[in-house]
């Protein structure tokens, strides 16, 4: 007979569930009614242009500002009721981590880890300057460290408290590209230590490449929730053709059910393709009408027209 | 609630230490007893009949004893000298956390937000009592110095002797230390309400100003000996024979009375408020 495991027996408590969440700043709603409810593994993305209340939400699940209704409950814990308990095994930072900037790296993490009481050593602090390739950095002041050095002290910051749950608002802030691939990486091996993450961010690109799933935040409100492939597939993807006939590729493609949207202008046809099957049927329908294909470029941007399109944001060009 | 209290305390205390500003204070009252004995020692001013510092009580045992020094320079700095010190580290405690952001990260790990207040209040009361400590030891020292270790004549026309005067200084320090604590008390909730360093600074001096002014109203004389101000000079009573005990009772009520409702009020604020910044 099995016998089922201590942790297999308790409740099922999502990391975040928030319920019907408003602030309001002298009476403008910034946080209009948000629920959202963040699954254990769940890389998840918060996304939305500037003002769309991203950071207001992320305070309120922090327990920073009280909401003027709607609960957050952080792995069943709500701040109202259990104060500094809800945010157990929970870290993260608002807008870009503040540290002292007249401590060391050092200092700095020292009373965090004595902040959070949970008796984390010095080992545990050279191992997260280690993760966060500061080892040798750990003895100079904040104040001269780099804006890219203060993200990644930021991250260790939280890794010390050894979080089940880490809420980043937009770690991608002024961050170079090299610093990009390292966060990414970084929050891979998280994510992959069990730790659940949620990201803030008003680019899409940003979360596109590391999210498993993803909500849209605009003027306070949720627009869109779900799994990041259910989004790229709902934005379908376009491509662009250049063909030596154009007109007559213009004509294949308006014959094919599979194919919509299609356009055509300077001598460039393009069109939104819903699958892999689609795309390889037009390509066949291609080729046997003799259409000589010069180049098949996906597009990048049809997610990004989508999420301009929810968020009410005006359509912007992209290069 | 005292465990998390003390950890906020330790390290507000490491935090002062590294802040090079938190040092001017602390060298400020090291050297204005220092500053005051040279300008007695240069100054053309005369002791008979008495003029400028020698016109304060106890005045008339300077360049006759070094326990005087401290005692005379009390009188001299007024309200302004020890409300300024208070009023920098006060003003700045918490609002210097709110502008640079580093409220928000320690107020999501395991200390309660009234433990972090405890602990920062904890921290400031320390920096006081070190100023004054700091203070103290440079005046009897330069005084002694100066002028000898010999005995003091008191506001009644007594002689005591030396070893007396510096216990009873001792004494009179520790009751100097009320009313600048509640005053830095005031500075610490105007550190929390307004957010700003410099505004809670400077309205912590208006509000030593607007108290000194009370204590120049003369339709209001019957209040006098309850304002805060007045018990600056608490200590006088030590220096009577006999020794009165009135004002020394008064001291520690009152300054309680003026210390007590802006930390409850800070407490509540500080608890309570949303952190935006
Ligand atoms: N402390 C505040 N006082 C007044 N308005 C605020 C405050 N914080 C945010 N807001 C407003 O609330 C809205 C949402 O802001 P925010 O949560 O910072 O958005 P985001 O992080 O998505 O850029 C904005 O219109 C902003 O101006
Ligand atoms: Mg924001």
């Amino acid at each position: 007979m099995k016998v089922l495991s201590r942790q297999a027996r308790l409740p099922h408590e999502a990391p975040i569930e928030a319920r019907g969440l408003v602030k309001r700043y002298r009476d403008v709603p910034a946080v209009d009614g948000v629920d959202l409810t963040v699954q254990p593994g769940d890389i998840y993305g918060f996304l939305g242009p500037n003002g769309a209340g991203k950071t207001t939400t992320l305070r309120m699940f922090l327990g920073l500002v009280r909401p003027d209704a709607g609960s957050v409950r952080l792995f069943g814990r709500e701040a109202a009721k259990d104060g500094i308990g809800a945010l157990q095994g929970v870290a993260g930072f608002i807008e870009e981590p503040r540290l002292y900037p007249y401590l060391n790296g050092r200092e700095n993490l020292q009373l965090l880890a004595a902040f959070d009481r949970g008796g984390q050593g010095e080992a545990a602090i050279d191992e997260v300057l280690e993760m966060v390739e500061l080892r040798d950095r750990g003895g100079d002041r904040v104040s001269e460290y780099s804006q890219g050095m203060r993200q990644r002290l930021g991250i260790a910051s939280c890794l010390v408290r050894q979080p089940r749950l880490l809420l980043l608002d937009e770690p991608a802030n002024g961050v170079d590209p090299a610093g990009l691939r390292y966060m990414r990486e970084l929050l891979g091996r998280l994510s992959d230590e069990g730790i659940t993450i949620l990201l803030s961010s008003h680019l899409l690109a940003e979360v596109q490449q590391v999210c498993t799933r993803v909500a849209m935040i605009s003027r306070g409100r949720i627009v869109y929730e779900g799994g990041m492939d259910e989004l790229t597939r709902a934005a379908g993807r376009r491509y662009r053709l250049e063909a030596a006939d154009i007109d007559r590729a213009a004509r294949v493609c308006r014959s094919l059910p599979t194919v919509d949207d299609v356009r055509s202008d300077h001598g460039e046809l393009s069109f939104r393709v819903d699958d892999d099957d689609g795309l390889e049927a037009l390509v066949a329908a291609l080729v046997d009408a003799r259409v000589g294909i010069r180049a098949l470029i996906p597009e990048t941007d049809s997610l990004e027209r989508l999420f301009f399109e929810l968020t009410d944001e005006p359509v912007a060009v992209t290069a | 609630m005292i465990g998390g209290a003390l950890i906020a305390y330790r390290w507000e205390l490491r935090k002062l230490i590294a802040q090079k500003r938190n040092w001017l204070g602390i060298a400020a009252a090291s050297l204005i007893p220092v500053i005051f004995l040279i300008s007695i020692q240069i100054s053309k001013v005369t002791i008979h009949p008495p003029d400028g510092p020698y016109d304060t009580p106890l005045g008339l045992n300077l360049r006759q004893t070094g326990l005087a020094l401290d005692l005379v320079v009390f009188k001299l700095i007024g309200v302004i000298g020890p409300t300024l010190i208070a009023a920098l580290v006060a003003g700045d405690i918490v609002a210097g956390e709110d502008m640079g952001g580093t409220l928000k990260t320690i107020l999501v790990r395991s200390v309660r937000r009234g433990e972090v207040l405890a602990g920062k209040a904890l921290a400031l009361l320390t920096y006081l009592v070190v100023a004054l400590v700091v203070y103290a030891v440079a005046g009897v020292l330069v005084g002694v110095i100066a002028w000898g270790f010999h005995p003091l004549i008191n506001l009644s026309g007594h002689q005591i002797s030396a070893l007396h005067a510096l216990g009873l200084t001792v004494v009179a320090l520790a009751l100097y230390a009320l009313p600048v604590v509640a005053i830095a008390s005031f500075g610490l909730l105007l550190s929390v309400v307004t957010r700003h360093s410099v505004a809670a600074i400077a309205g912590t001096l208006l509000y030593a100003l607007a108290l000194q002014g009370l204590s120049a109203l003369s339709p209001i004389a019957s209040v006098h000996p309850y304002l805060l101000i007045n018990q600056l000079t608490a200590w006088h009573d030590l220096f009577q024979t006999p020794m009165a005990g009135d004002a020394i009772v008064r001291c520690l009520w009152v300054s309680a009375a003026f210390a007590l409702p802006p930390l409850v009020a800070a407490w509540v604020v500080f608890t309570r408020r949303d952190v935006t910044t």
